[in-house]
């Protein structure tokens, strides 16, 4: 074979391995297309080839640093998810008999976090599901990198006694397992959760627009439960910052770093949109015209619609 | 794990596509969805989040209506194929019935589909399963690709390296025009049902 048709054979395979997204095999392909070429002088329109190949090398490369990039498994549609509920529950020794549970179970094992944690907040309403459900919610947070939220949930439960006895210690036993998997240093029966690791964003800053205010439900402390709306006083990208004022110490106290937030509204002078943020910092402010009020910041996780 | 129903003479059994990353396998679905459009009593389900890979699996189930007295139902099912999921490999190979194994014919893919037999067989063994015991058919893909002179393992060396030891049926096939698909299936679906005929006495 002349030098001329073995190029062209190669690009032809390259650009198969490619159209088959089979990547790897492709750029390796490319790359000898492009050794061949290198190599000889005598070919018309040799640095124009030789361009055109190297577009084709990046290209190929950025596809294989995009597949293979850290990711978060993706949220499948409904139907998928009923799916997955379905024909996977079957004979899993952790559902107990109940297929409930089961479905649950699998959606979890598929990464449907979301629609798992709901199913599984259902199931904790029935007291022989409970501690199952209890656990793979933990499992749940954890797997999604969001510790301080497992953490504060275990000792919320730990507070209110929704486990009998025996039960509490087997959930303990279960969690201190887990958290140990993490390899992080917890402080899991104190009642302050310590801040550790700070879910990653998923945004850009560039992506965010202006907000003015914030609506969400306090998730601990005198106000949990109940919904606040606070405005922003300050805001740098994804992180966002806003006072309470000391005559509101309930509202102070209902709020601490480390909290996760699932479901803030966030009110812009163009749109309303949701997410979900993290609480990066509380301080007190200790000179200038706020003394006394609490600083509060957020960093917003990830905007859902 | 079939469910059989004796009494109702109804018999529901799960094939899984296994192979490499972009062998086919959803390839051969969308085959026969298109192709068995009789057969076909639901709609595929394709979770492919990541642009066209398969993340998760594909589904597809299929009425074969009365064989030997008993109404037959059938589920397909494709693996994601890249080594990253084998969780999820996992789970859906769990109560598997038969399975149909689609080994890329490109040359550069020799490796992988090797590497994807060996993992099959440890997933099979980690749930009690025999790669020897359970109905299992060898598809050769792509080999459409051969006449159009890209680099096609001949089929004598890809049966030489993957159907050695095993002896099980195998096909060649070019999913993509359905040649071979239908005969695959057909064969895949026949040891199957005979496994289950062994093991339940279902036929009449
Ligand atoms: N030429 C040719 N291409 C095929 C054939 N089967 C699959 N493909 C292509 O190979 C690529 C991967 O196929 P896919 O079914 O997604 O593979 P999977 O990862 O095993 O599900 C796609 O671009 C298909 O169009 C075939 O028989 N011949
Ligand atoms: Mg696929």
């Amino acid at each position: 074979m002349d030098l001329g048709e073995k190029i062209k054979k190669y690009y032809k395979e390259a650009e198969l391995y490619t159209s088959h997204g089979l990547l790897a095999e492709a750029l390796e392909k490319y790359k000898s297309v492009e050794g061949l070429v290198k190599s000889t002088s005598n070919i018309r329109n040799r640095q124009g080839i030789l361009k055109q190949l190297s577009i084709k090398i990046e290209e190929t490369n950025h596809k294989i640093l995009k597949l293979d990039g850290p990711k978060t498994t993706p949220e499948v549609a409904e139907d998928a998810q009923s799916l997955m509920k379905e024909m996977f529950s079957f004979d899993d020794p952790e559902a107990r008999g109940s297929s409930a549970l089961g479905g649950a179970i699998a959606l979890a094992k598929f990464g449907q976090y979301d629609k798992a944690i709901e199913e599984f907040n259902r199931l904790l309403e029935y007291e022989n599901l409970r501690l199952e459900a209890a656990k793979n919610i933990l499992w749940c947070w954890i797997e999604q990198n969001y510790t301080d939220y497992a953490v504060s949930l275990y000792q919320k439960w730990r507070k209110t006694k929704l486990f009998p006895q025996k039960e509490a210690e087997s959930l303990q036993k279960y969690f201190n397992e887990l958290m140990d998997k993490t390899g992080m240093d917890h402080e899991i029966d104190g009642l302050e959760s310590q801040r550790t690791v700070e879910p990653d964003s998923e945004l850009d800053d560039d992506e965010i627009l202006d907000i003015s205010s914030v609506r969400f439900i306090l998730p601990r402390g005198p106000k949990e439960g109940e919904r606040t709306e606070l405005e922003i006083s300050f805001q740098s990208g994804k992180y966002i910052r806003m006072i309470i004022s000391r005559r509101e110490k309930d509202l102070v106290d209902s709020i601490n770093p480390g909290d996760l937030l699932k479901d803030i509204v966030f009110y812009s002078p163009v749109a309303i949109f949701s997410g979900e943020g993290y609480v990066s910092s509380k301080n007190e402010i200790d000179a200038g015209p706020k003394k006394g009020d609490y600083s509060l910041e957020i960093k917003i996780i990830k905007i859902v619609s | 794990m079939a469910v059989i129903n004796l009494k109702n003479r109804q018999i529901e059994c799960k094939l899984v596509y296994y192979g490499p990353g972009r062998s086919g396998k959803t390839t051969n679905l969308e085959y026969i969805h298109k192709a068995f459009k009789k057969q076909v009593t639901g709609k595929m389900i394709s979770i492919d989040t990541e642009g066209d890979r398969t993340l998760f699996f594909d589904f597809l189930p299929l009425g074969l209506g009365k064989i030997k007295g008993c109404d037959v139902k059938v589920q397909l099912y494709t693996v994601p194929g890249q080594v990253k999921y084998k969780a999820t490999r996992q789970l859906v190979l769990k109560g598997v019935d038969g399975i149909i194994f689609v080994a890329d014919s490109l040359a550069v893919r020799r490796e992988k589909n090797m590497i994807s037999l060996k993992d099959l067989h440890e997933n099979l063994l980690k749930m009690g399963l025999s790669i020897r015991k359970i109905p299992l058919v060898l598809q050769y893909n792509k080999r459409d690709l051969e006449s159009k002179g890209l680099p096609v393992m001949p089929v004598q060396k890809m049966e030489q390296e993957l159907n050695r030891q095993l002896k099980v049926p195998s096909f060649t096939a070019s999913a993509l025009s359905g040649d071979g698909v239908g005969h695959t299936l057909n064969q895949a679906l026949k040891l199957t049902l005979q496994s289950l005929q062994n093991e339940f006495k279902w036929a009449q």
